[in-house]
């Protein structure tokens, strides 16, 4: 073992992190409760309410980024910098990938009126009404 | 907020009564009384011979990397003989259940298995078989291997490490459990969506599978973690990226593709969880559910998995030709780009396993064309094993018998792979015994490589060769047992036989059938010689004793310390000269130079909290499994305040003197390793030559 310390407050992410943690936690906590809130009373039409969490989703990873993983280009966190960059091919791969193919499916294999793509059949209409 | 599920549920005991304990199924009482005759004598023996201490200090609280790749590779050999037993009772059923006047036998329609029984068999093979067994198995491997190969003292994390063994063994132990207390999941080893949902579903099985997958699903992340810090950040001295042993490469791009992929497992695993447990919505046909997303999400993790299973496989190949072909590695580095290049595609082909899913045609051709792209990387390795043997001085000993052979699975795994991975191809034999026998070339490649291993770095871990009359005996079985059991599988798949059948409806393929069960008896006979060639090698392990060097050609660092390797590994951190550091020095005839001084060792040490962790977390994925709330919450608390407790842990680590170290060593009397000279060149090759 090359470099080892007991000590937490020697680890550059300890001392890095201040109150940063903190207010990563509550910043993550308001944006998640305001994205439920806006799920649950529907405050948008559909799709701008994906446009809108779609948003909110963004300013949560970048937060988290910033104040929980420091992710600058110093030489201590450079190396966490590189790991997501690393990851960004993987997730337009998976991501891309995915949305791709379920275009293409739904056209195929979900031939329904559009009503009941929408919201769920209500059972009592009787079929074909 | 809970599911309400019907039948019986009490505080205490959850959904588990006594009627889930199945005590008037004659196969599973026959098997609890092997397993419980079987863990007497263990426990017996253990007691009469006085090893409980040395169990629980050296191996149990241990997180010596060398002994965690032990326990793995016992678990993997464990759950190995129980994934075979599987697929013995499913031959046997096939054979016997064929054509509408076939008997039926304890309550069977036909053959002696009900289908809801036959299903969870199949289930568990599979589960097993990938998760348990090759997965262990590989894992035990590099973290055996990678450290040694890099010259450093421990992994990474060693406690980490500890605890990704005992999370594997908590959900092997889960798997084990489900066979007497309730029973398994019967939709698959991937999870036939939607018949795992709890409408379809609603006993425990697909708990228990789905529990045990999770667990040994975050062991694995964690391993991956870990491997991955220890190759890029514990290389000894000298050891660049261009010098690293290509074993140590394989396992760097295995890894990569654990760390990225088994997350995405752990979620779609975790989205089923919620559909199961709180009535969520995620993979259920209506309500907005959506079953491809499943299906996408799985595979997305599945394809890279088989990678993560082949690539450690096809480095321990790379690492034996060289050794018996007395010649380095033929081109390393395309050996290097293309292990990565694997890695890479495995990341774009996983739509391959669902072509017949209605995707558009242009997403079906996108993915056919990636899935044969993986051949050409795959391909470059095939040619590079085979310019290393070109003209080498080749030896079919053990190791080499296992590796070269692996290399014709590789050949037909991969043209049947390839036959799949037309689209139109795949609309025929997609859900046949076709694709069954394609997979199980590929990973009967990986068992091969395994054995192999085993064979090859055996001496090194236990001081002492495995003995080879009664090794080539079982070999010869093995591989005969193979050909008998899968060529008439292939062919089959050719007729249409569908994969999965509790019943077959045509009496024309019994003489196939029963062929396929004369393969079997072969493997079972094959066995037998395995225990032979154990026994005597443990026997007669004074006369086996192995120096630094067992094979007295091999090339890479982890052949420059003692058989058996001291906890310590290195009792100096040796500086690193060349890619093939155990040839360039004896070419330079400094392969027996001790060190004059020696250094403190800092070491990890033992804790038993990794141990306490993998069985609480066997109780709480219990507790999940049949409700009992309070199982679950004690055990997640504990598992809470246990993490805790230990961080506040200063006595973790400890030194050596550099003293004991030198009295240790002096201690140590090394076989000398045999090093004939021919043409003037000590190693009778030419030793140290880099790869060309
Ligand atoms: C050249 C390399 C390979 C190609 C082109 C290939 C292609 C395919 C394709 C197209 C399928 C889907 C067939 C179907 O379900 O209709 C498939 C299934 C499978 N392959 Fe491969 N494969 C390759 C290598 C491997 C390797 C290396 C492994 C394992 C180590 C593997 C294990 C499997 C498994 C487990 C399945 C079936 C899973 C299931 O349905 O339960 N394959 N392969
Ligand atoms: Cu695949």
């Amino acid at each position: 073992m090359t470099h080892t310390t007991d000590n937490a407050w020697e680890h550059p992410e300890v001392q890095l992190a201040g109150g940063g943690y903190i207010v990563a936690f509550v910043v993550g906590l308001a944006l998640m409760g305001l994205s439920l809130w806006m799920v649950r009373g529907h405050v948008f039409a559909p799709t701008g309410l994906a446009v809108a969490i779609s948003a909110l989703a963004a300013v949560a990873a970048f937060v988290q980024c910033v104040l929980l993983l420091h992710m600058t280009v110093s030489r201590t966190q450079v190396w966490q910098t590189v790991a997501l960059v690393l990851f960004i091919p993987l997730f337009v791969i998976t991501i891309g990938l995915t949305s791709w193919m379920f275009h293409g499916l739904y056209r195929r294999t979900m031939m329904m009126p559009a009503t009941h793509v929408a919201r769920p059949a209500t059972p009592t209409r009787p079929r074909g009404a | 907020m809970l599911v309400h599920i019907d039948g019986p549920w009490s505080p205490l005991l959850g959904r588990l009564a006594l009627s889930e304990i199945p005590y008037n199924n004659p196969i599973l009482v026959g098997t609890f009384v092997f397993a419980a005759l079987l863990a007497v004598i263990l426990v017996g023996l253990v007691t009469y011979l006085g090893l409980w201490r040395t169990i629980w200090r050296d191996w149990l609280t241990s997180v010596d990397h060398k002994k965690i790749g032990i326990m793995y590779i016992l678990i993997g050999l464990v759950m190995l003989f129980r994934g075979f037993m599987d697929a013995v009772m499913m031959r046997a059923q096939q054979a016997m259940a064929d054509g509408p006047h076939s008997a039926g036998y304890m309550d069977s329609p036909h053959g002696y298995l009900t289908p809801y029984h036959f299903d969870q068999i199949y289930t568990a093979h599979g589960t097993i078989m990938i998760l348990f067994a090759a997965t262990p198995l590989l894992v035990g491997i590099m973290n055996i291997l990678v450290p040694l190969q890099i010259g450093a003292r421990d992994m990474a994390y060693p406690y980490l490490n500890a605890v990704s063994l005992w999370l594997t063994a908590a959900g092997a132990a889960l798997v084990m459990a489900s066979l007497f207390i309730g029973d398994f999941a019967h939709a698959g080893w991937f999870g036939i969506v939607p018949v795992m949902e709890l409408p379809y579903s609603p006993g425990v099985g697909v708990d228990y599978w789905m529990w045990a997958f999770q667990l040994s699903s975050i062991g694995t992340t964690l391993g991956g973690i870990n491997l991955l810090a220890t190759i890029v950040k514990m290389r000894a001295p000298g050891m660049t990226w261009g010098r690293l042993p290509i074993f140590t490469w394989a396992s760097l791009s295995a890894n990569l593709i654990s760390l990225s992929t088994f997350p995405v497992l752990s979620v779609a695993l975790a989205l089923l969880a919620l559909d199961r447990y709180l009535g969520t919505h995620f993979y259920t046909a209506g309500l907005g559910g959506n079953l491809m997303l499943y299906n996408d999400l799985f595979w997305i993790w599945g394809h890279p998995e088989v990678y993560f299973v082949i690539l450690p496989a096809f480095g321990m190949i790379s690492e034996i030709i060289p050794t018996f072909s007395e010649k380095p590695l033929f081109g390393y580095l395309g050996m290097v780009l293309a292990s990565l290049g694997i890695a890479g595609v495995s990341w774009g082909v996983w739509l391959h396993h669902f072509f017949t899913m209605a995707a558009s045609p242009a997403v079906n051709a996108f993915f056919s064309i990636t899935t044969m792209a993986v051949g050409i990387p795959t391909g470059v390795k095939v040619f590079n094993w085979a310019f290393t043997m070109f003209r080498g001085r080749l030896r079919f000993e053990l190791p080499m018998m296992w590796a070269s052979a692996a290399l014709f699975y590789l050949l037909v795994g991969g043209l049947t792979g390839m036959m799949n991975a037309f689209t139109t191809n795949d609309y025929m034999v997609h859900n046949s015994v076709f694709v069954v026998a394609h997979f199980h070339m590929m990973l009967l490649l990986i068992v091969y490589a395994i054995f192999g291993g085993v064979n090859y770095w055996f001496p090194k871990v236990f001081g002492f060769r495995l003995e080879q009359r009664f090794g080539k005996i079982f070999f010869w079985l093995f591989t005969a047992g193979t050909a008998v059991v899968f060529i008439p599988m292939f062919t089959l798949g050719f007729m249409g036989m569908t994969r999965r059948l509790a019943y077959v409806a045509f009496p024309q393929w019994r003489p196939l059938l029963d062929i396929e069960v004369v393969g079997i008896v072969i493997y079972l006979l094959s066995a037998v010689f395995l225990v032979a060639q154990l026994y005597v090698s443990f026997r007669d392990r004074a006369q086996n004793r192995a120096g630094l060097d067992a094979w007295e050609t091999s090339r890479s660092l982890e052949w420059m310390t003692h058989s058996p390797v001291p906890f310590y590994n290195f009792a100096v951190t040796p500086e690193v000269h060349a890619r093939d550091e155990r040839a360039w020095r004896v070419e330079h005839g400094v392969d027996t130079v001790r060190p004059e001084r020696y250094e403190d060792i800092h070491m990890p040490r033992n804790t038993a909290i990794p141990l306490w962790l993998g069985a609480l977390s066997f109780g709480l994925a219990f507790g999940l499994v049949w409700r009992m709330w309070w199982l679950t919450e004690v055990c997640g608390l504990a598992i809470f305040a246990l993490i805790v407790i230990r961080s506040f842990d200063r006595d973790t680590d400890y030194t050596i003197p550099a003293a004991d170290i030198e009295r240790m060593e002096r201690a140590i009397r090394d076989v000398p390793s045999g090093r004939p000279v021919v043409a003037g060149v000590r190693g009778a090759v030419p030793a140290f030559r880099q790869g060309v």
